[in-house]
């Protein structure tokens, strides 16, 4: 099996605009993420998580190394790979709807065809008698699933997440973290998603990355062999797996944080 | 505004208008030096009845509705253009910045050897006072749309024209609103400057005018038209666009 999204030797160097340093984030990457993948990717805060995804997403060049998607190098941004960022990245300007629908739009679907989606995804997030509302009538979480579903809508092949819902309240989060997880069962996405947060690492990967500290490079790969159907917050914490896996990766994370190595 | 705001005007106009009569009755000054509220208003009855008021009103307003649409049709476009790229913008920002600091007014001078004793000289001044903050303000708002919501459509799939589409003309409309308001603003106290320098009518002219012939009531009663015209356009035309838009996207807060 070939995979979805590989990785390859990828390294990043960037100038500072601050501080005017330079600043290795990324040295040597290589991932391969198979096609239908959950992963999720962890590690300590500068690891380059964030440079990570946004090459991915083409919006950054690499300095070294490339990455395929499908076998074909990625060279800027495309609509096989939908993201959702961290902020609210949502148009202020437009509806509900028209935000959902802007993907669609580009794409050049017909409008019959795009409302029907819309109603559909408007649905599926639980959004419905919202749809002419404009984003800053709604609460935090409330724009995170209009823009989830904005990238939903637009039906990439991969979906790249960018700590999508670390500026939402703990309840609002495990409901999003909960929908996430049926819309990943539902829709067989290949979906990348970065986050500092190693609960929710666990509760949504098939597999999790853990990146070194600067510059990141691939430390361990966990997988979580708790089947999709069973990750409702209630069920995965009973579940004795799911303890063990998350202290795993804490620890590994910790070590990163702290310097040591090889402490098992 | 609200009905109370309304009426608290209205007595605090009464009041000062009391107080300026009986000033002007109680003072030992010449009426040319302090005509009272009721020649203010005898003025402008006679110069509605001979239709000079009329007249000069409509040649001002004429010239700022003028400046407006040049700025609209012109400057907004400009400025857009300007904006969309960063070393373009970075290149153009001071030079805008200058000549939108060097008001109209304190180009009349050279105006007036470049373009003579008349009409040209004062649209010349009016248009060039409105176009630059308003084509400054047009790239700043370009600049000012966040990056995000730029990234965010290119990942949808987003051509450069969709984006200048969808993001950044839309993204710059609250500093179009205040680039124009600004420019307005501004280019109306230059048509009345030109207007007292070169005119032949218009509410520059008749006050400048006025004041030859010591008719100082005159000159209060061009004054107090100025301003409300200025009040009514801003209240009834420039703050009613910027609420269509812009206040109901929650991009200003009232």
């Amino acid at each position: 099996m070939t995979a979805k999204i590989a990785l390859q030797g990828l390294a990043h160097e960037y100038v500072n605009p601050f501080t005017r340093e330079r600043v290795l984030a990324l040295d040597g990457l290589e991932l391969d993420v198979a096609d239908g993948e959950f992963l999720t990717v962890v590690g300590p805060s500068g690891c380059g998580k964030t440079t990570l995804l946004n090459i991915l997403a083409g919006l950054v060049s690499p300095t070294r190394g490339a990455v395929l998607v499908d076998g074909r190098r990625v060279t800027g941004p495309g609509r096989d790979r939908g993201v959702v960022f961290q902020e609210f990245a949502i148009l202020p300007w437009r509806t509900v709807e028209r935000n959902i629908a802007h993907g669609l739009e580009i794409q050049g679907v017909p409008r019959a065809e795009r409302a029907a989606s819309v109603r559909r995804f408007v649905e599926l997030i639980g959004l419905t008698g919202f749809e002419k509302k404009y984003p800053h009538e709604l609460s935090g979480g409330m724009r995170q699933r209009v823009a989830v579903a904005r990238t939903l809508a637009a039906n990439p092949e991969v979906m790249l997440m960018d700590e999508p819902f670390a500026s939402v309240d703990a309840q609002t989060r495990i409901t999003l973290q909960e929908e996430l997880n049926a819309i990943a069962q539902a829709t067989r996405k290949t979906i990348l998603f970065v986050t500092h947060n190693v609960e929710e690492a666990v509760f949504l990967g098939d597999r999790c990355c853990v990146l070194s500290r600067r510059p990141g490079r691939v430390k361990a790969l966990v997988g979580v062999n708790i089947p999709r159907e069973r990750r409702t917050w209630k069920l995965f914490t009973s579940d004795p797996s799911f303890g063990a896996t998350r202290d795993h990766v804490l620890r590994l994370v910790r070590q990163e944080v702290s310097g040591e190595d090889g402490v098992p | 505004m609200t009905r109370q705001l309304v009426v608290t005007w209205i007595v605090l106009l009464a009041a000062v208008t009391a107080a300026w009569g009986l000033a002007a009755a109680m003072l030992p000054l010449p009426d040319y030096y302090l005509p009272p509220p009721t020649a203010v208003l005898a003025a402008l009855g006679d110069l509605v009845a001979k239709g000079i008021l009329p007249d000069y009103v409509a040649e001002s307003v004429r010239r700022i509705v003028l400046a407006a649409v040049l700025g609209l049709v012109v400057g907004v476009p400009l400025g857009l253009i300007l904006g969309m790229s960063r070393r373009v913008a970075d290149f153009f920002y001071p030079l805008l910045n200058f000549f939108q600091s060097v008001s109209g007014v304190a180009w009349l001078p050279l105006m007036l050897v470049w373009f003579g004793f008349g009409e040209r000289t004062i649209l010349m001044a009016v248009n060039y006072t409105v176009l630059f903050p308003v084509i400054f303000n047009a790239l700043l708002g370009v600049r000012s749309v966040p990056r995000l919501y730029v990234n965010a459509l290119r990942t949808l799939g987003a051509s450069p024209w969709r984006v200048a589409r969808d993001v950044l003309v839309p993204g710059a409309l609250p500093s179009i609103a205040t680039g124009m308001r600004l420019g307005l603003a501004y280019g109306w106290r230059a048509l009345i400057a030109a207007e007292m320098l070169v005119g032949a009518n218009g509410l520059g002219f008749m006050i400048f005018n006025a004041q030859n012939f010591h008719l100082t009531a005159r000159i209060m009663l061009g004054m107090g038209i100025i301003g409300v015209l200025w009040v009514a356009l801003d209240y009834f035309l420039l703050r009613p666009l910027e609420e269509a838009t812009v206040a109901r996207w929650g991009l200003v807060q009232r």
